[in-house]
Parts: structure tokens; sequence; C-alpha cells
């Protein structure tokens, strides 16, 4: 399955090809705005010109790198009835979803590696406060990442219909994911709200870390730990109650 | 090999309402339809057996082979297949069975053929995926289109890829549905052809849904015919067509049939020494008729 995932990334190339277009263009207009809203200050937040270009930056490259194919699967072979046949595997649901994913997400990495330099280039890069940190709050957000892209496909063992879900989710989760701002800058009541939601492990949490703006990593790789795990427990119940709809409604 | 006592299934579905708000109101009711798809079935099909599952669409055909590979649960009676409670022990049972549904792919729209089978051969442990290939091409000569994406490739050739799959990990058991819907002639007999030659070779039970009665002609011995959710034959082909053939006479009074014992001349003799024969023909039994009859009944 996760050769599927990867082969299926590679045959779907040209559309993310045309989609890396967006992002390098993304980060250029960020770094304009930026700088220019930035001005003569050298920071804000405790936040400077420099490692805030950096973390817009990665913060995208990250999102984009992140970007989940499984939802749009799962709705399509509910929709199509082949979900049939992943029941019919002697090999569970969940675990060949993931593993379509996981080969789906090396894919896009295989085809985002060339393009990287472009985009650091565009945006801007400094070298990493806490490399570790990073590599492990990235790992931990991606996992993040998969479990609510499941958790959204599943809704549609209930609506058949997902489309809509999976627009607004896009559009809440890069939102609240700090790919345009970081969090640090979101006022009161939406920087609360942007704190308590798991989006934010997709963009700004890692890049936080990279950028040395995030510094205390135990309590941030421990919250982390625990949205994985409690997503993890969640989907394994929504799953089994999904599961059980389709053998007895016939999906 | 199967064995199936009982057997019933309902569905409980939302109610569905018509006119304005219709769908919302749908979505948050409390009032189900029950809907009895499948209604006390029982039947038992011995290893190396070839049966065709008859019935019009609906009558829950595909109810029931869907409780034979355990993704639905029963809502009565008992399904044993090759010694396991398929829904109880899905994955040991999926291991067993291999399914095709004509109208439905399981190949990978978008990837050469080869992935998909690459794909089973992962899913269900395939150990020597190479030999088990080799051997599948062979005999579905998939050459010429290993290579092509699913979505180019022609109808016969797509069938044959999705048996290709199903047997890959050569499961004692078959569960084709209406695997010649939609083929040319040639691509019927070559299914066909495929269909007699697993079940000689591996002796593979083979549980056949179809509308096309001369599939049934072609392979099964006996059949199995629902409607309603209910078993209304059970048995040989052969004692549902061996029926006498019959005459057919137009006379000046009106049409008339008689059934052909032996004596065919003397018969025609006879009404003629009474009647004014205007035409007549003689009906041979086929089981299109028979199966109308008792579809019908």
């Amino acid at each position: 399955m996760t050769r599927i995932g990867l082969r299926l990334a590679l045959a779907y190339r040209s559309n993310i090809v045309f989609m890396m277009v967006t992002l390098v263009a993304q980060v250029f207009l960020l770094r304009m705005i930026w700088t220019a809203v930035y001005g003569a200050r050298t920071e804000a937040a405790g936040i400077t010109l420099p490692q805030l270009l950096a973390y817009l930056t990665l913060a995208n490259l990250q999102v984009f790198a992140m970007n989940t194919q499984v939802s749009r699967i799962i709705s399509h072979r509910i929709r199509t009835g082949t979900v049939f046949f992943d029941l019919a595997r002697p090999v569970g649901f969940m675990r060949q979803m993931t593993a379509f994913q996981a080969g789906n997400t090396l894919g896009g990495l295989l085809l985002l590696l060339p393009v990287v330099p472009v985009v650091l280039l565009v945006g801007s890069i400094t070298a990493p406060a806490h490399l570790p940190g990073y590599v492990v709050t990235l790992v931990l957000g991606y996992a993040i990442t998969v479990e609510l892209a499941l958790l959204i496909s599943l809704i549609g063992f209930w609506t058949l219909e997902t489309v809509w879900v999976a627009v607004l989710f896009r559009l809440v989760s890069q939102f609240f994911a700090g790919t345009m701002v970081p969090l640090a800058f979101f006022p009161g009541f939406l920087g609360a709200l942007a704190d308590v939601l798991p989006f934010k492990y997709m963009g700004y949490v890692p890049a936080g870390v990279y950028i040395g703006h995030i510094t205390e990593l135990v309590p941030t790789v421990l919250g982390e730990l625990a949205w994985a795990a409690g997503l993890a427990l969640l989907l394994q119940l929504i799953w089994s109650r999904a599961h059980r709809r389709v053998v007895i409604q016939g999906g | 090999m199967i064995r199936v006592e009982g057997l019933s299934k309902v569905f409980r579905r939302p109610r569905t309402f018509s006119g304005p708000f219709g769908t919302v109101r749908t979505l948050f009711t409390r009032q189900y339809e029950e809907k009895l798809a499948v209604d006390d079935v029982s039947f038992e099909i011995d290893e190396g057996e070839i049966v065709g599952y008859l019935g019009p669409n609906g009558a829950g055909k595909s109810t029931t082979i869907k409780m034979l590979t355990g993704i639905l649960t029963p809502t009565g009676g008992s399904i044993e297949v090759n010694g396991l409670v398929p829904w109880r022990e899905r994955t040991a049972n999926a291991r067993n069975v291999g399914v095709v549904f004509g109208q439905r792919s399981q190949l990978w729209w978008d990837l050469p053929l080869i992935e998909s089978l690459r794909l089973v051969g992962a899913l269900y442990d395939v150990r020597h995926f190479d030999k088990a290939l080799s051997k599948v091409r062979e005999i579905l000569g998939l050459d010429g289109f290993l290579d092509t994406p699913v979505r180019q490739l022609s109808l016969g050739q797509r069938m044959r890829g999705d048996l290709a799959a199903a047997v890959l990990y050569e499961p004692p058991l078959l569960y084709l549905d209406e695997p010649t819907v939609g083929l040319d002639v040639l691509a019927k007999e070559a299914v066909r052809e495929f269909i007699v030659e697993t079940n000689r070779s591996g002796r593979t039970t083979v549980m056949l849904t179809t509308h096309d009665l001369a599939d049934v002609e072609a392979l099964c011995k006996r059949i199995i015919l629902i409607d309603h959710g209910k078993v209304l034959f059970d048995g040989a082909i052969d004692a549902l067509v061996n029926q006498p053939r019959r005459l057919v006479v137009e006379l000046e009074s009106g049409t008339r049939t008689y059934d052909i014992h032996d004596d065919l001349p003397g018969m025609v003799a006879t009404i003629a020494a009474e009647h004014t024969i205007r035409d007549l023909s003689i009906v041979e039994p086929d089981l299109e008729s028979v199966i109308k009859g008792i579809y019908a009944r």
C-alpha cells in the first residue's frame, strides 16, 4: 500500500509541480509583505525579521510537504463502493490507509526535494537553533496531521459526501498552523484558540523550534505526544463505530 | 465448503423524506425503515462445485456474497465457509476467498496493472510473487498490458486484470459477481474458459452470479435461484430443463399448446383430423423461459 501511495504521488506529478509554483509564489509574497510590515523595526514579539522569514519559509514548506491525499482517496472509495475491496482484505483498513499516506508523502517529498533550494532562496533561512528538537516536533506533527486527515475521512462512512469537510478542514488547518502569520502574533482570544487546536503542530511548533522562538522543548514535545496518542485512541473508537455501521448497514 | 443455514439480513435505514428540507429531515430523523434483504436462506456448496447464484436485480445476491466474505454480519442464521465463520474470523476468511465484482474494479485506476497485482501480493503475503504472477499471466494472457495504466485498458482486459487479482493468492473459493457484464462474445468466452480452468486445476469452488444465462449453461451444473431474499429453487440445471418439448399449433379457433411425448406425427394427425391447422411450431425447453416461469410463480 505504501508503494501504491508513492506511485500515485508520482503519477500525479504535474499536479504537484503546479502546486509547487503556488508554494514558491506564496513564500515570495509573504517575504515581501512581512519585510514591508517590519520596516525599520528589528523585532516584534521577540522574533527578528530574519527569524520570521525563516519561520514563514519553513512553515509553508512543512504544510506543503504534509499535505495529505488520504481523505480524498477514502471519500472516493466510499462513494464508488470500491471500499468493499479494502474491507475484504486480510489487513485492517486503517493500516492500509496509513501505509498509503506514508508512501504518498514520500513520493511528494521526492518531487519536492529539487524545489527546496528554490523555496529557501525565494524565502530565507537561518541556521537551526535546535535541530533534534525540530526533527522530533516535525515527525510528531506529521503523525498528528495524518491522524486528523483519517479522522476527517471517516465522516464519509456517515455522510458519503466529504468534499466540503475537506475544504473547510484545509482552510482552518492552514490558518491555525500559522503559515501566514506566526501564532505569537495572534491577538487574545484567537491566540488562545490557536493554542488549544492541534493545527499548530503542522507549522508553527516545529518552525518555531527551528528558529529558536520556542525554547521549552520538553513540555512542547509532551503536549504533542499527548495529542498524537489521544487522536490515535479517538481514531480507533470512531473507526470501530464506522466499521460496525458498515457491517450492519452495508455502507 | 460453504454451509448457510437460515441466513437473514435486515437493513435498517433512516427514513428518507421528500419535499423541502427533505435531506435535512432525513439526516436528523429517528424514524427508520427496515428492509429484509435476505430471508431465511439455506444452502450447501461442496468443494470443487461451480454454482450459479441467480436472481433478478435486488434479489439479495450481493448481500449474501458480502456476508460470505465477512464484510456484513448476518441478522440471523449461520454461515460457515471452509470451516470459518466469516464475520467473526474475517481476516482468516479473507485469505480463503477471491472476489470479482464485474461492475466495480479492485484495480488502481491511474496505475499500471502490475502495481495492483503487487499490492494484492503484499496484502495476502504471497511468498513467491513472480511465480504466482507468471502463472496467472499465462492463463489470462496479461502480457501485453501489465505495464499499462488500468484506465487505458479495454473492459475485457480490465476484467482479466480483476480475475488475476482475485486468484493470485490461490484462494480455494471464488465469488464472481457478473464477471462477464458488458464484454463482447470473445472476451466472455475467455472469462468462461478461465473459470473452467481454475475450477479444474485447483479444485477451486466457484459461486457465480450473472444475468447471462449462457454463462450458466456453459459453467454450472447446479443453480440456486433467489428472489425477494428467498430461495426459489436449488438443484441441477438438467432437472429444470429436462421437460418435454412442446408443440404449438395455430388453429382457426386459436392457438393451442401440447406436450410432446413420443409419437409426434401421430399427435399432429389426430389434431389435423379434428381441426384445420394454419401453422405449427415446436418449442424446445430452455433455461431462460424455465427461470422466468419460476420467478412468475
